[in-house]
């Protein structure tokens, strides 16, 4: 069995007890993969994604190398990340000190970011939609077909190399909720829910229309195994939406994306999104998506729950709670016990932790938690 | 016509086009400043933080209602510049060191005040240095810390510490609030209290102060 064929049938809930370390969700910060190195890991695992996958032999999954959701621009690939605009912005520091910098970003939000880690989340600042005068500006970047988006420019050979591959290929299709958020800011996009629906309406109309173009270009010469949504639209506290707005502005949206995918084949539908978001599974599964990460322990998140409560409607990935992995190994293995056998023992789950693992978490803790994973495999 | 009741009503609802008239009237019609923020204003935010505990409130709400709390007040300016001072306490308020998070920690600021708290807000990435200084020049009655990294948050028992040390501890509640926080982080870290959301905070808050008063 082909690693592609392995990741379908666990997806598809076919393969029971099976366990595939998706690269994908098993996020670092660079602080972490700094701390590391310093303990025996390879340099390169700094920089380079492959060879941090290579040295923690990972299981494979490609992505289709189109630009369609959040862009990380750190050095391993990880923070600071901006939305997928192009032409990006020239990027442009406006003041600068010892620690930090503001500068606006290759996305024209301002932010202040810090010298000592380069990925780092920033302080954001100032965003660059304001009204719609600006969106109608910024939504020119938001264009799907803007050949710098396409990463690839032999697009004809790249098509016929992934329909020879035999690992799984992932499509980011992009995001409602998640990139109007990083271009409107939190707070304004929540207000004009009220002050200007219209006005939302229309932005979340032009995000799917950057998902089924990017969705349609890619589908007529690829067939990809599974789609991402990114949206990260809850808190501790649960959505940050009521479930009738999401009804209002964003089901309809989800479903055209959705079943433009399941009519191609496309039948693993996944959406990102940390915080307590047991209150929109159900909207998710009821919009075509079924499958979620990272399933965050600390916002109250249990995949044993939603597995018992949704079953076979849900994928799930990850909810390994990240503070188990610091603690040590008594602490890791009592965290997969209590999940990992019941989750895989009908297939659709993929283990992870439930967000990138923070620095508190040495090499030798996540080498264990590898290896007591690995152990778990019966098929 | 109970003014009182029709501002809380606008604030609860969000309505901020509609509330200086209501403040204005009220002021008109007699009826004390203390009255218009405690029974009106304050009121509205209440309303709102029983809602948000049953689930019929999401961020949405909270940001509209705090706006036309915020409205209310600025039609106050006057009367409560002629007026006894009508705040219920100074907070402190700030996101730890290392920890760049502020959409939690301004919500918290935004809800104490709409609930008649004065705010200091020192921002994020606030060292303990910076929230022992900020509380020994200020002497607030409550400070809050907020965290969003499993990482930073190992650096909220040294703001509690710093406090015990120079003395200060005593005279001010500490509440802190965050994702990977709970109570048992609160307690083990020294704090008062753990707030698990905006409404929460301010509860807390003012349940400290009574206390104290």
């Amino acid at each position: 069995m082909t690693s592609r064929e392995r990741f379908l049938k666990i997806a598809r809930f076919q393969l029971p007890n099976a366990i595939y370390l998706s690269p994908y969700t098993q996020g670092v910060w660079h602080k972490t993969l700094e701390r590391w190195v310093a303990e025996g890991a390879p340099q390169e695992i700094l920089t380079d994604n492959v060879a941090r996958y290579r040295y923690f032999e990972l299981d494979r999954i490609g992505m289709v190398r189109v630009e369609a959701s959040l862009i990380a621009l750190g050095p391993k690939g990880g923070a600071p990340f901006i939305p997928p605009v192009r032409p990006r912005f020239e990027s442009r520091v406006l003041e600068e000190d010892e620690r930090s910098r503001v500068r606006i970003n290759e996305a024209g939000v301002t932010i202040r970011e810090f010298k000592d880690d380069p990925e780092r989340m920033p302080l954001w600042l100032d965003y660059p939609v304001k009204n719609r005068k600006d969106w109608d500006e910024y939504k020119k970047r938001l264009d799907p077909h803007h050949p710098e988006r396409w990463l690839v420019k032999d697009w004809d050979s790249y098509a016929d190399r992934l329909s020879k591959r035999d690992y799984p290929l992932g499509l980011d299709v992009g995001s409602f909720f998640g990139l109007l958020r990083e271009v409107v800011g939190a707070e304004k996009l929540l207000l004009l829910f009220y002050d200007d629906p219209q006005f939302v309406e229309d932005m979340m109309v032009h995000m799917e229309y950057f998902s089924i173009q990017i969705v349609e270009r890619v589908l007529k010469d690829i067939q990809v195994d599974f789609a991402f949504f990114w949206e990260d639209m809850a808190w501790k506290g649960g959505s940050m939406i009521s479930p009738e707005m999401f009804r209002e502005f964003m089901m309809p949206h989800y479903k055209r994306v959705t079943s433009l995918l399941r009519s191609q084949g496309v039948d693993i539908i996944m959406v990102d999104s940390d915080g307590d978001i047991n209150e929109l599974i159900p909207l998710w599964i009821e919009s075509g998506v079924n499958g979620m990460w990272p399933l965050e322990v600390q916002a109250g998140v249990d995949a044993v729950e939603i597995r018992k409560k949704f079953g076979k409607e849900c994928i799930l990935w990850g909810n390994i709670d990240k503070k188990a992995l610091a603690q040590g190994k008594e602490a890791i293995k009592e965290e997969i016990d209590k999940k990992v056998p019941f989750l895989i023992s009908e297939g659709g789950y993929f283990p992870g932790p439930d967000h990138f693992i923070p620095e508190d978490v040495s090499l030798e803790n996540f080498q264990f938690y590898l290896e007591y994973l690995r152990s778990l495999d019966q098929s | 016509m109970d003014y009182l009741e029709k501002i809380a009503s606008h604030v609860e609802e969000g309505r901020n086009s509609d509330i200086g008239n209501c403040v204005d009237l009220a002021l008109r019609e007699g009826i004390p400043v203390r009255d218009v923020v405690e029974k009106g204003i304050v009121a509205g935010i209440e309303r709102l933080g029983e809602k948000w505990k049953e689930g019929k409130a999401y961020l949405p709400e909270v940001l509209i209602a705090v706006r036309a709390a915020q409205a209310g007040f600025k039609f106050l300016e006057p009367a409560l510049a002629k007026s006894t001072p009508v705040t219920k306490a100074k907070v402190i308020i700030g996101t730890i060191e290392g920890d760049m998070h502020s959409i939690g920690k301004d919500l918290v600021k935004l809800v104490l005040q709409a609930s008649g708290f004065t705010v200091i807000d020192l921002g994020v990435d606030v060292t303990p240095g910076r929230f022992q200084q900020v509380v020994a020049d200020e002497k607030p009655d409550i400070l809050g810390i907020s965290a969003l990294l499993t990482t930073t948050m190992t650096s909220i028992p040294r703001v509690v510490e710093a406090l015990t040390e120079s003395g200060l501890r005593p005279g001010v509640k500490v509440i802190l609030g965050g994702a990977p926080l709970d109570e048992e982080f609160a307690r083990k870290a020294g704090a008062d209290a753990y707030a698990k959301d905006c409404f929460q905070a301010a509860e807390l808050a003012t349940t400290f102060v009574q206390l104290s008063r």
